[in-house]
């Protein structure tokens, strides 16, 4: 009302509330009647007739009420500054409020958020892996060697393309890698190279590339060990999972993106849920790499033990004092359901049970492990 | 209730100055409660909190007695957003494909895939506005726009270019003539708008910012100052350039009110940010002490921070986090914002606007759902 005195526009007119007819932006000035309908008058002559059960309320400021009517312009507005005169109109228009977003409009919202929330749920959990379990052996080879190809120019820049070519070590390191390949029947296109990086691991990329990180080979103790990390790697490799992966991952980002919106106004929640989701499923993935490896070792007459005894001389123990039985027991069941990825005690374990005498011949001699170890010249 | 019998006959060009008497508590109230429902519905809530915002906005920015109405609904910008995942998701997999394509023959060579994410992002920025303007009614007569959302990209890709290359000293250029195209476009009823300012008026003032920016960037904590005085240049100059037939606009706008604003903001990330810490060290000691270890021996064990407990204590309190910091962002910077802003408007010339005939249609909410999927939304 402040500003009512403040107004500069001629507005026509000379009633106590105002009218805009949804047509032009003149003020009108008007004389409310309540007939049978709302009558909206001019100067004494009627321009608008709203009837009760069309009139709805609009947005106002404070001390004004603002209605606009179903029927006409939809634009026209009448605003009501006589707190009197507003009250009256209200109690003759039934549905005045009727577009508000009110107790059950929330509640409504909320229910369709949550079946979108369980229908994406559901598809997460159930219908990704589904699909991506499917989905994996139709994608031709060569489009996943593509794929393969770009992440590879990615991890050579991002490792300074530091690959190790000492001559002695790489005729060690192509003998063992033929060894394993044939033994797990893999196709020739099956690459592997070793990387000049102090961190220990070892990495698959779609299509069959495989490096094996120096840091992880200087921690290993002799061939079978490395064998045992290659076939695993190999593993991965048979069983298309970086493939699989990669369609599990980017249908997880894509829905959970949908749910979050701009809630975050970033993607660290949807990074955060998605690595939550990789690790459950991850655990059954490299169970089954971990198999490979068992049954190339097998096949070449080797013991899959070593590699158990290299993952836990890396990770260190990871389920806690044997000596504590109390917290042994605990710990060890806590901790192997929370974490992501097998504990090394438990794939030793495995490996060891699958120990059987050695009866094939050393996969490499005493010389060429010595320069497989000295590959990147260290 | 002492009504106008006798409407004021002022000067012509007596100027108005608009007022905003809306309540600061209500905003609060608002997006706190906006911000909880977003929680419970994962986020689907954001279309109509975004709506409630405009509407309280809108509905108390009072121009010479009289306050525009936003008539955008939430639902209009649910459908749109649904809508714009149905094309996007396509162009993203299109997008992914090419990029893989280029990163065979050369490694990251698809971020320049960026720039068509950029451009489409103008695009999408561009028909927000516009559905924006045309959900904006005043005196019972709607904002509109024309013009083409693409060609606005390609001229917003062109200058941004040039800004680049400039390092951002053709800004004042750019932002002229993408303000010339887009008001260019803008009507009030059959009232068509133009913009008058010219990017070496916004040059003059603001050239001293360029270096002092370069300052600010190692000393980080006088950046809200340099963006303070620039964002306050920016508008005043901007607001001076807009044009409605012959109603003009004119701000007082101080930098020491932006500025301002930008330290509570700051202050209370911090603090935010303290609480989250606090939080986090809290629940890695309750998770720790459930695995049956010691302190030490379970932050040393690599499976920890693997530990899913742990993991989903961290999301919940990262999201907590995130919806509080959205509730002080909106009420600093969108609501103050807004208010500080209109109060420093003044407008001459309205009588131009007294007789305007209603002209123009509603434009969809594709635009606004491309935002948002965009992540390029705005108010």
């Amino acid at each position: 009302m402040q500003a009512e005195g403040e107004s500069t526009s001629n507005g026509t007119g000379s009633g106590n509330s105002v009218f805009f007819d949804g047509m032009s932006s003149r003020k009108r000035f008007v004389d409310l009647s309540f007939a049978t309908a709302l009558e909206i008058r001019e100067a004494g002559e009627l321009i608008a007739s709203w009837p009760y059960d069309d009139i709805r309320r609009a947005d106002g400021t404070e001390g004004m009420l603002r209605a606009a009517c179903e029927v006409g312009p939809s634009l026209a507005r009448l605003e009501i500054r006589d707190r009197d005169l507003a009250l009256e109109l209200v109690k003759r228009c039934l549905h005045f409020d009727e577009h508000a977003v009110g107790r059950r409009g929330v509640a409504q919202i909320v229910g369709w958020s949550f079946a979108a929330l369980a229908s994406i749920a559901f598809l997460v959990m159930y219908g990704l892996p589904y699909a991506a379990e499917r989905l994996t052996p139709l994608i031709p080879q060569s489009v996943e060697q593509r794929i393969g190809q770009a992440a590879d120019k990615q991890v050579r820049i991002f490792f300074d393309d530091k690959i190790c070519t000492d001559p002695k070590g790489q005729a060690a390191f192509v003998k063992l890698v033929t060894a394993l390949r044939g033994a797990m029947g893999l196709e020739t296109s099956v690459e592997a190279a070793v990387l000049g990086s102090d961190i220990p691991n070892a990495i698959a990329l779609p299509g069959g590339k495989i490096y094996l990180f120096d840091g992880l080979l200087q921690k290993a103790e002799n061939v079978d060990e490395v064998a045992g990390v290659l076939s695993h790697e190999l593993g991965h490799v048979r069983n298309r999972d970086s493939m699989r992966n990669m369609i599990y991952t980017g249908g997880t980002s894509f829905l959970l993106g949908l749910l979050f919106g701009d809630v975050t106004g970033s993607g660290a929640v949807i990074f955060a849920t998605r690595s939550l989701l990789d690790a459950s499923s991850s655990r059954d993935v490299e169970r089954s790499a971990d198999g490979a490896t068992v049954e190339a070792m097998h096949k070449l007459g080797r013991s899959p033990k070593p590699l158990g005894e290299l993952l836990l001389r890396v990770t260190g123990k990871e389920g806690g004092e044997k000596d504590k039985a109390k917290g042994k027991d605990k710990g060890i069941s806590a901790s192997s359901l929370l974490s992501s990825h097998p504990l090394s005690e438990e794939r030793l374990a495995r490996m060891s049970q699958e120990d059987r005498p050695v009866t094939g011949a050393p996969l490499l001699t005493a010389e060429e492990w010595a320069s497989l170890k000295a590959i990147c010249g260290k | 209730m002492n009504q106008l019998s006798v409407p004021a006959i002022p000067g012509p060009d007596r100027p108005v100055s608009v007022q905003f008497p809306g309540k600061r508590g209500e905003f609060l109230h608002l997006v706190a409660r906006g911000a909880l429902l977003e929680l419970v519905t994962v986020g689907f809530y954001r279309f109509w909190l975004v709506t409630d915002m405009r509407r309280h906005l809108w509905s108390r920015t009072v121009v010479d007695g009289d306050a525009p109405e936003y008539t955008g609904r939430g639902r209009e910008l649910l459908i749109g957003f649904l809508v714009a995942m149905a094309i996007l998701v396509p162009i993203y997999l299109v997008y992914f494909l090419v990029g893989l394509e280029a990163e065979r023959i050369q490694a990251f060579a698809s971020i320049p895939l960026v720039a068509f994410l950029y451009v489409f992002g103008q695009f999408a920025i561009y028909r927000a506005r516009r559905y924006r303007l045309s959900r904006t009614v005043w005196r019972g007569v709607r904002f509109w726009m024309s013009g083409s959302g693409w060609a606005y990209a390609f001229y917003a890709a062109l200058w941004g270019t040039l800004v680049v290359l400039t390092l951002g000293l053709a800004l004042p250029w750019r932002d002229a003539a993408l303000e010339r195209y887009k008001m260019k476009h803008s009507f009030y009823g059959d009232l068509q708008g133009r913009f008058e300012g010219s990017g070496w008026e916004f040059f003059k003032q603001g050239c001293w910012l360029w270096p002092a920016a370069l300052i600010a960037i190692p000393l980080f904590p006088l950046l809200p100052f340099v963006y303070g005085l620039f964002k306050t240049i920016q508008w005043r100059w901007w607001m001076s350039g807009i044009r409605f037939g012959e109603v003009r606009f004119e701000s007082t706008l101080e930098s020491r009110v932006l500025i301002k604003l930008y330290w509570k903001v700051i202050g209370w990330s911090l603090l935010l940010s303290a609480l989250f810490a606090a939080y986090l060290t809290l629940a890695a000691v309750l998770v720790g002490s459930t695995s049956g270890l010691s302190i030490a021996e379970a932050y040393t064990s690599p499976a920890f921070l693997q530990s899913i407990p742990f993991a989903v204590a961290t999301v919940l309190g990262y999201i907590a986090m995130m919806l509080a910091f959205n509730v002080i962002f909106r009420l600093y910077l969108t609501r103050d914002f807004w208010a500080q802003a209109a109060m420093s408007i003044s407008i001459t010339g309205l009588a131009a606007a007294a007789g305007v005939a209603a002209k123009g249609d509603l434009a969809g909410a594709l635009g606004e759902g491309f935002a948002d999927g965009l992540d390029v939304g705005g108010m």
